[in-house]
């Protein structure tokens, strides 16, 4: 027998004759039950997992730790300067615009320099230059707003569609994507739109869809519907509508076979859905179904 | 031996980098906590142990080629308990006795039983070199090469200590 030929025997490594010779030994029966016994031992279980996440948060732990007892490398000069530049920059640009904005479902009162208000609807940005506001008065707007006017010189509000200019009123300001409404509501306000200029008197709006203007006979009250939580529409395209709604509930409107170019007249209110809901489906005659911040309107006869 | 490790072929890559780390991880961490534990027969110690090897391949990751990162990690998990630890009882599972021994006999089953006690007790009163040898072969499947690679020592060892185990197992269950 070789050396070693119990652990030549466990590897299959025995010769023919080895074999024939270590099974007649009295041994071998005990030899074989250890074999086969050991072979179906199993050690304990060993949760790689666990070691792992606690050696990766070792690893992440000591690469911070190098970083703070190395404070002064090239990229932390590089940050150190562009934190300075950015904060120079912000209290720069600060002096030059002062920016409202408003998020879908909010609203938002600002006081401009003269004193004259300003009250923002839902998804909207004001800004105005609070330094030059002396020299003149330009604000610039993005989305709703109600202006109500100081008396002084010449106020401006510059949109994407057109230009505003009064001397001293209020008016309501709505600019969305391609529609584009100026209401007066006291003295007399002048709107440019592709240098052509609309004088528009008190109790008028003017409505602009697609670069077709209309002016209106409007609303008798002395403001907006939406300052007193209502969304009113005269001859409105239905999508618009359905804009101003997400924006007032901060929800999804889908449609389903439904003309959204049909024509919208009436008014939502702005702080409760399910009363808004049924006041532009059932003059409609449309459904429409709510599933969390999700509305789907659809025709009465389509399938859901 | 070089052809047993899978990671010579990546030489010139860092066990810094994660991906290569990980890989060394998933390979040996479950091998290096079985050492430990046949070593010792503390599973909390065989845990600290995997623990401390990693973290300190990490430390030392750009020093170590990826090649010598097992034999690293078994010397530094094996150095930790050095002369510190006094072994215990090692205790090990049967995959499937059960579900093997309930058509046989009651007869058979109580030698069953009785010839599994006498290993089990046979297996800790081995020297503990032996029965981490023994133990890494006939449960990891590990062959006397990788063993021998483990343990830092030859082949021709590896074989001698798995002769010398299985030779004291059977005296000691056949009372000799």
């Amino acid at each position: 027998m070789q050396d070693n030929y119990l652990a030549k025997w466990l590897n299959d490594e025995l010769t023919e004759a080895e074999l024939v010779e270590f099974k007649k030994s009295e041994a071998f029966e005990t030899y074989q039950k250890i074999k086969e016994s050991t072979s179906q031992l199993e050690s304990p279980e060993f949760d790689m997992d666990k070691a792992w996440e606690t050696i990766d948060q070792y690893k992440t732990k000591d690469e911070t730790k190098v970083l703070i007892l190395s404070p002064f490398k090239t990229f932390l000069r590089i940050a150190a300067v562009i934190a300075v530049l950015l904060a120079g920059s912000f209290f720069y640009l600060r002096t030059l615009n002062e920016s409202y904005t408003t998020a879908y479902a909010e609203n938002k009162a600002i006081t401009l320099p003269d004193s004259s208000e300003v009250i923002l609807n839902a998804e909207s940005e004001l800004a105005f230059s609070e330094k030059k506001w002396n020299e003149n008065r330009n604000v610039n707007l993005k989305g709703e707003a109600y202006f109500k006017v100081a008396k002084g010189k010449k106020f401006t509000v510059a949109t994407s569609q057109g230009l505003v200019t009064v001397l001293g009123t209020q008016f309501n300001i709505e600019t969305r994507e391609d529609y584009f409404e100026v209401t007066c509501f006291e003295g007399l306000v002048s709107v440019i739109i592709n240098d052509k200029e609309t004088k528009l008197p008190a109790g008028n709006s003017l409505v602009t869809i697609n670069g077709n203007s209309t002016m209106s006979k409007a609303i008798v009250n002395s403001a907006p519907s939406w300052l007193s939580k209502e969304s009113s529409f005269e001859s409105v395209p239905l999508h618009y509508v359905m804009d101003e709604l997400q924006r007032q509930y901060d929800i999804e409107v889908t449609t389903k076979e439904i003309d959204t170019d049909e024509l919208f007249t009436g008014t939502f209110s702005n702080d409760n859905l399910e009363l808004a809901l049924k006041s532009i489906s059932v003059p409609l005659q449309i459904k429409f179904n709510l599933e969390g911040n999700k509305v789907l309107f659809y025709a009465e006869k389509a399938p859901k | 031996m070089a052809k047993s490790n899978p990671l010579k072929a990546e030489e010139h890559v860092n066990v810094c980098e994660e991906q290569v780390y990980k890989r060394v991880f998933n390979e040996t961490s479950k091998t290096i906590f079985n050492y430990i534990y046949y070593k010792f027969g503390n599973e909390e110690k065989a845990n600290d142990a995997v623990q401390e090897a990693f973290v300190k391949l990490w430390e030392n990751c750009a020093k170590v080629p990826p090649a010598k990162a097992k034999s690293y990690l078994y010397t530094v998990a094996n150095n930790l308990y050095l002369n510190v630890l006094k072994a215990e009882k090692v205790r090990l599972k049967y995959a499937d006795s059960t579900l093997k021994t309930t058509n046989e006999s009651p007869e058979f089953i109580m030698e069953e039983n009785q010839f599994k006690e006498k290993l089990d007790n046979a297996l800790n009163s081995l020297p503990e070199n032996q029965r981490t040898t023994f133990l890494l072969s006939r449960i990891d499947g590990k062959k006397y090469a990788e063993i021998a690679e483990i343990e830092n020592v030859s082949v021709k060892a590896i074989e001698k200590r798995m002769h010398l185990a299985l030779k004291s197992l059977r005296e000691q269950i056949d009372g000799i």
